[in-house]
């Protein structure tokens, strides 16, 4: 793996996302205090942090997949493009085919592999016919790298596949909708090394088309595929910067205990 | 004994440190045979179950099996025009004149013509008496035949005609030379006539169609009872009680386990749900009569209120069945779809419920099977009704008296003559098999959805 802290010099310098003042309640617990976050187009923003910090319920925040728990409650703003994700008028299931998302445990649907890729685009009407729909698969496939490994089997189903390729399995899915955002929850926690390797290169050639948001604990990933990196600590977000500067040169020392081991 | 005392004092199972591996210590055997006794409970249980099952089954069997055989006469009757049109104009409603009176006098000097032809003995009997050979019911039978086809009047026929109940019994072993002597509708002679026309091929043993297709019979002919009804009127129950309920409660269940908020109501509904399970099912059947016939007004003893009364009772089987089935479903799948930009519905019919699917069909079928055994419910609406015309065909057939299967074991069962008892042995096999089928399908179809992933 090549060291992307290089060329950590940021690409763009649109924001896709950004949060003022977020708060996240679950029941009593206050999870996400004061949270104020700007998520670049076009490029990959880590969050990173001990666990139980929020980074997790925040991501979830940003499709409102927070939505479905019934006790979870958000106050604060996010906009995505200047629009306000929690208003009123914005529906939630609209909203997270535009904001993708993949999850830490590889969940493909026991369907086939060309119907799990094919899901997204069939229930949003994106193709007219089979031929373009075909196109989408195996664009989708090729772009998570698993066209080749599954293009004479795409009627087998999906959870026949190994981790590692159920995991690109489910990135193609989730780019199969033409989301603007994609939101990474851990996606290589329960890869294995190859496997991460796999998915950490895919991730750097999603920047190019995609904001992309991905939770890890790894820090040397975070180092790895990250331009931008958020450390969150109990609920706050402790430092926000480019990954370069978090890394070699952290602002606050909760930061610096938690990247050098001491905290965490 | 000083060192024993001192290992059981110490708790861990690693006795001694620096014992051998090859010495079990005390503690180790204690739990050993803790497990072998308990491993024997657990063995001792299903071999009582087991047990129990394979006496149940016996005696169903032997009681039961012999209802599938029915003695049976076979003879050449001449269906005269003299006796049977008299008019010889074939007028439908001249012919419907001679009753079944006439026509067990056709049977009876055939019988004995057929006796006399083959020179069979009558012995000190009566020709009247060697005629109750007969069955009462075998003289209605001819009569439907002849005024279906008039075209046999004047020809004649190889007629097979059901043997008398007593006779049947005789064959089987259920009456004997000195239970005959105690019997007023039978003697020892009649019986003794009996191995003779057995022996000259008169009277023999076939496979028992009319036990599927025959209608109830009166208490002084069982050789004629039937599950006719009963198999109609369970078939209309239960595919009355599959299209009620299976919809409602997949819906309801898809509803409460998805979509309702938790709240202090939905958690009053599914304790009422747990509790209506468990409610008596004679309780439904007088709620049945209440509500379906007292003040709906539905006819009574119709297959659509049993149906109706039925639903109620297996509704929270189902709904409990299938919100399990579709609890089970893991929420990454759920995840998945909303995070594709699925919307709850999507999310519901094209992932969880497919993947819920063998645990529905395999709940619902077995709510079903409850159903079809289900006997207290329809004695109060009346289904236990003696009632010997087959209902109509749907949908108003419905609404026709019926009877259902475990209602008809029960009046058999209640009835003085052992014929009856034969039969209620018979029709319990019957709805052992469809039970047995039912749950063989629940499996089928559990392997099936399953295997598709």
């Amino acid at each position: 793996m090549k060291d992307m802290r290089m060329e950590s010099r940021v690409d763009s310098t649109v924001n896709k996302i950004e949060a003022r003042k977020v708060q996240v309640y679950y029941g009593a617990t206050h999870a996400i205090k004061d949270v104020d976050v700007d998520i670049a187009d076009r490029a990959v923003t880590a969050f990173i942090g001990p666990s139980g910090c929020g980074k997790s319920t925040f991501l979830r925040c940003l499709n409102r997949m927070n939505d479905t728990i019934a006790i979870c409650r958000v106050e604060g703003q996010i906009l995505l493009e200047g629009e306000d994700i929690y208003d009123r008028r914005v529906d939630p299931v609209q909203l997270r085919a535009k904001v993708g998302m993949v999850f830490q445990k590889p969940n493909p649907f026991p369907k086939s592999i060309y119907d799990n890729v094919a899901y997204g685009p069939r229930i949003h009407g994106l193709t007219r016919n089979k031929a373009e729909l075909d196109q989408i698969v195996e664009d989708c496939l090729r772009k998570a790298a698993l066209w080749n490994e599954v293009k004479d089997r795409l009627s087998a189903p999906g959870t026949g596949l190994s981790g590692g390729q159920q995991q690109r399995l489910c990135i193609a899915r989730a780019i199969a909708t033409q989301p603007e955002v994609l939101l990474m929850d851990e996606p290589c926690s329960a890869l294995d090394p190859i496997a991460t390797a796999q998915v950490e290169e895919l991730i750097d050639e999603l920047r190019h088309q995609f904001s992309v948001v991905i939770v890890t604990h790894s820090m040397q990933q975070a180092a790895r595929v990250s331009q931008h990196t958020a450390f969150f600590h109990l609920g706050h977000l402790v430092e926000f910067g480019e990954t370069g500067q978090i890394f070699t040169n952290p602002k606050d020392p909760r930061t610096e205990s938690y990247i050098t081991g001491r905290i965490g | 004994m000083t060192d024993l005392a001192a290992l059981e004092t110490a708790p861990s199972p690693r006795a001694t440190p620096g014992q051998s591996i090859y010495v079990t210590s005390p503690e180790m055997k204690r739990r050993n045979a803790a497990e072998t006794r308990f491993r024997a409970y657990g063995l001792v249980a299903i071999a009582v179950s087991l047990t129990m099952l394979a006496i149940m089954l016996f005696t169903i069997l032997r009681d039961g099996s012999s209802t599938f055989f029915q003695a049976k006469l076979s003879f050449p009757v001449e269906l005269s025009e003299k006796v049977l049109d008299p008019k010889g104009n074939r007028d439908p409603a001249e012919m419907a004149k001679v009753t079944t009176i006439g026509y067990a006098k056709v049977l009876a000097s055939a019988l004995l013509a057929e006796l006399e032809r083959q020179g069979i003995d009558l012995g000190e009997l009566s020709d009247k008496e060697a005629a109750e050979l007969i069955s009462k019911d075998a003289p209605g039978g001819l009569r439907a035949m002849v005024l279906d086809n008039p075209a046999l009047i004047g020809t004649t026929i190889d007629a097979t005609v059901l043997a008398g109940g007593r006779i049947d019994g005789y064959l089987k072993g259920r009456v004997t030379m000195e239970s005959a002597q105690l019997d007023s509708n039978i003697s020892p002679e009649q019986l003794q006539l009996a191995d003779r026309l057995r022996t000259a091929g008169i009277l023999s043993s076939g496979w028992n169609w009319g036990f599927f297709t025959n209608p109830d019979a009166s208490d002084q002919r069982p050789e004629a009872a039937g599950l006719g009804v009963a198999l109609i009127g369970s078939a209309y129950l239960m595919a009355l009680v599959a299209l009620m309920c299976i919809p409602v409660g997949v819906a309801a269940s898809i509803y409460l386990e998805e979509f309702a908020p938790k709240n202090r109501w939905t958690d009053a509904i599914e304790v009422n749900i747990s509790n209506l399970a468990a409610v008596p099912s004679i309780v439904f059947g007088i709620l049945g009569l209440a509500i379906f016939i007292n003040f709906a007004g539905f006819p009574q003893s119709s297959s659509f209120v049993g149906a109706l009364v039925i639903s109620l009772m297996t509704l929270p089987t189902i709904i409990i069945a299938t919100r399990a089935a579709i609890c089970a479903v893991p929420p990454s799948i759920r995840d998945a779809a909303l995070g594709v930009g699925a919307s709850k519905m999507q999310t519901v019919f094209h992932n969880v419920l497919p993947l819920a699917m063998p645990g529905i069909l395999t709940g619902t079928i077995l709510g079903l099977a409850t159903a079809l055994g289900e006997t207290a419910p329809l004695l109060l609406i009346g289904m236990v009704a003696f009632v010997d015309n087959y209902p109509g065909l749907p949908l108003e057939g419905v609404l026709d008296p019926a009877t259902a299967l475990p209602v008809q074991v029960y009046s058999w069962a209640s009835r003085s003559d052992p014929a009856f008892i034969e039969r209620s042995n018979g029709a319990i096999i019957v709805l052992l098999v469809f039970l047995v089928v039912m749950n063989v399908a629940a499996i089928w179809l559990r392997r099936r959805f399953e295997r598709r992933w």
